[in-house]
């Protein structure tokens, strides 16, 4: 895959507060890339910086091997949809879809049968047939959310920037939306950049995950090495998914608020704020007694409540030093055990199931 | 026992539920009882008076249409109908081209929502001066020897005073726009600050430049803007007798210079007849201007 966006160093600052940190970035072509960032991190800056609605600071960015960062946004061949969906609200569907093919200031078109032919094979594509002649006030939040992209698909972008795209259609939607989105930009070929501050939607979304964090890619990578293979503490913490401990690396062990832990053959990665980190799902929780084997690696808590949601339970411990330790138990294994309120269990995982920052 | 008082309690509660909405029309009657005294009667009477008998010094509730007859075939009444279209045409079009775009700058270049009110509270200003000294201060302003004449004169722009400045049809436009021209200035801003700036900047994305951005969405977006102001600016222009009446020397005469003179010289058929057509006049432009659009959809 050839690299379409090309970032290089791109810096952003309002006042005192450093938005973009030096961005590095390189995407390829035919993709969809989801941008995971907590909110304060940068993302709607960065999106807004390479549609051209902000100017870098400094840096490059360069499309199809051409510098843009200096031109407008409209000649940058970039779409963009807006977390709003900011649909023209005196226009009909047809009509807000039509209005870049008509209103564009290069080439124009003029040609009737043209437009209405591309909005009629656009309004296919996204699944709005039959509500070409809608006020765009009347139609439900995915039906606008379809037409914010079918606007923005028929003037046949080169990529197409998503800010936040789910995040104003409930549950229930987004879920169904998120296939649909693939699937309208598979049948388009152009590149998707999504952004989103839901962790599950990046990693469902994306071919490519970049994780931002306080102005700088943190990660880039597919969902499955994001997950599992964190690059960062921070990383781990947005995740949502692991425990982690501060502390420092002493003698071939990990040394934390709560004890020291042996490590294995495990997997070190580099980081600036030493951290140790267990996954909420490798952890087994055991009556006080059990015995351990050799490579694995126990602590006591007390059980403080736990949460249902369906497939799994998630159960939340105190740690002696008062920090929360989570662990999720996927009902498909086994039936959800009841435990005793501030009863202490013994917390246990595998050696080379943590992973180690140092 | 208790269960038979919930079972009533509740029947009454339904009961009330039911008379409710004829409770709540209560509300409406010191609104209907004030206007039916004060507006519809009197204007009722208004009509009823135009078709009395009018003599020199008294009236009679003879019924004749003499006075309409008089009204409609006579050149000064026809003529000031004229006047008063005329100048009302010229003002609302030169408030909308003054204020449109104060209001384009404050409503959407000014992205301070502080900045914003203040600047709207300056184009109130004028207001806090009365009305009449406010028309009188335009004729020190445009007067042969005024500030505006002196200044041409001076650079040696203009040999001799341009006396067309005042006293005048010209000096009564330039200052029923001044005085007016808030009146557009408010409504539009309102409307221009409601446009979320995604949506320029969508239609930015998608290729357009400015003037498109300007023609295909925000003029249509501000429109209610402007037929709320031109409605209060027509209302009230329409209605104008004292500004004419300062800065034109009389000569220019509008529907309303026509009443107060009728009413002063006791020819309350005659003023009756003017008020009645100045009613229909100001009904039917509102009625136009509500027809550009739907302001039940808009606000």
């Amino acid at each position: 895959m050839s690299t379409v966006l090309q970032l290089k160093n791109i810096t952003k600052t309002y006042g005192d507060m450093r938005a973009l940190n030096g961005i590095d970035l390189a995407l390829p072509g035919d993709a969809y890339i989801s941008l995971l960032g907590p909110s304060g991190s940068g993302k709607t800056t960065l999106l807004r910086v390479i549609a051209g609605f902000e100017q870098p600071d400094g840096g490059a960015i360069l499309f199809d091997g051409k510098r843009i960062d200096t031109m407008a946004p409209d000649k940058r061949g970039i779409g963009f949809v807006f977390q709003n969906f900011a649909l023209f609200p005196h226009l009909s569907v047809a009509q807000n879809i039509a209005f870049g093919l008509e209103n564009r200031d290069v080439e124009p078109s003029t040609d009737r049968r043209l437009i209405d032919a591309k909005v009629r094979d656009i309004i296919s594509l996204v699944g709005l047939s039959g509500l070409e002649g809608r006020a765009v006030t009347q139609i439900s939040g995915g039906q606008r959310q379809r037409v914010a992209l079918a606007r923005t698909l028929v003037t046949e972008p080169r990529m197409v920037l998503l800010d936040e795209p789910l995040g104003a259609l409930d549950a229930n939607l987004r879920a169904r939306m998120r296939a649909e989105l693939r699937a309208i930009r598979e049948r388009c070929g152009v590149t998707f950049l999504h952004v989103t501050g839901s962790e599950a939607e990046a990693l469902a979304m994306g071919d490519t995950v970049l994780v931002l964090e306080s102005g700088r890619i943190a990660q880039s990578a597919d969902s499955d090495t994001v997950y599992n293979r964190p690059a960062s503490p921070a990383v781990a913490r947005f995740l949502n998914c692991y425990n982690l401990f501060p502390g420092r690396i002493e003698g071939g062990a990990f040394v934390g608020g709560v004890g020291r832990f042996a490590l294995g053959p495990a997997v070190t990665a580099r980081s600036a704020s030493p951290a140790y980190a267990i996954r909420y799902d490798r952890v087994s929780v055991r009556p006080r007694d059990a015995a351990i084997t050799e490579d694995e690696i126990r602590i006591e808590a007390n059980f403080v409540a736990s949460e249902y949601s369906g497939a799994a339970v998630n159960s939340f411990f105190a740690l002696d030093d008062g920090r929360v330790f989570e662990v999720e138990s996927h009902l498909s294994h086994a039936a959800p055990e009841t435990y005793a309120e501030q009863g202490r269990y013994a917390l246990v995982w595998k050696r080379e199931d943590a992973l180690v920052y140092a | 026992m208790s269960m038979m008082a919930v079972a009533e309690q509740t029947e009454t509660e339904t009961v009330a539920e039911k008379k409710s909405p004829g409770k709540a029309l209560w509300l409406l009657a010191p609104g209907v009882i004030w206007m039916t005294l004060f507006l519809v009667l009197p204007i009722l009477m208004m009509v009823y008076v135009s078709f009395w008998t009018q003599t020199t010094f008294t009236i009679e509730p003879t019924l004749t249409l003499k006075s309409w007859i008089t009204f409609f075939t006579s050149d000064t009444y026809l003529g000031a109908l004229w006047t008063t279209v005329r100048i009302w045409l010229i003002v609302l079009v030169a408030t909308v081209l003054v204020g449109y775009p104060a209001a384009l700058f404050v409503g959407l270049f000014v992205k301070n929502k502080a900045l914003q009110t203040v600047l709207l509270v300056l184009c109130v200003i004028p207001f806090w001066t009365s009305f009449l000294i406010r028309v009188l201060a335009w004729r020190p302003m445009l007067g042969k020897e005024g500030a505006i004449n002196m200044i041409l004169m001076n650079l040696g722009i203009t040999d001799a005073p341009i006396e067309v400045l005042l006293f005048s049809e010209l000096s009564v436009i330039i200052g029923m726009t001044q005085i007016y021209c808030v009146f557009m200035v408010g409504p539009i801003a309102f409307m221009l600050g409601r446009i979320d700036t995604s949506i320029i900047e969508a239609a930015q994305d998608l290729g357009a430049g400015f003037w498109r951005i300007f023609r295909t969405i925000i003029l249509p977006l501000s429109m209610p803007g402007v037929v709320v102001g031109a409605i209060f600016v027509s209302v009230m222009v329409l209605g104008e007798f004292a500004t004419s009446a300062a800065l034109s020397g009389r000569k220019v005469n509008l529907l309303g210079n026509i009443i107060v003179t009728q009413v002063g010289s006791l020819k309350w058929a005659f003023a009756a007849v003017a008020g009645v057509v100045l009613t229909i006049l100001m009904g039917a432009v509102v009625a136009a201007l509500l027809r550009v659009v739907d302001l039940r959809k808009e606000l």
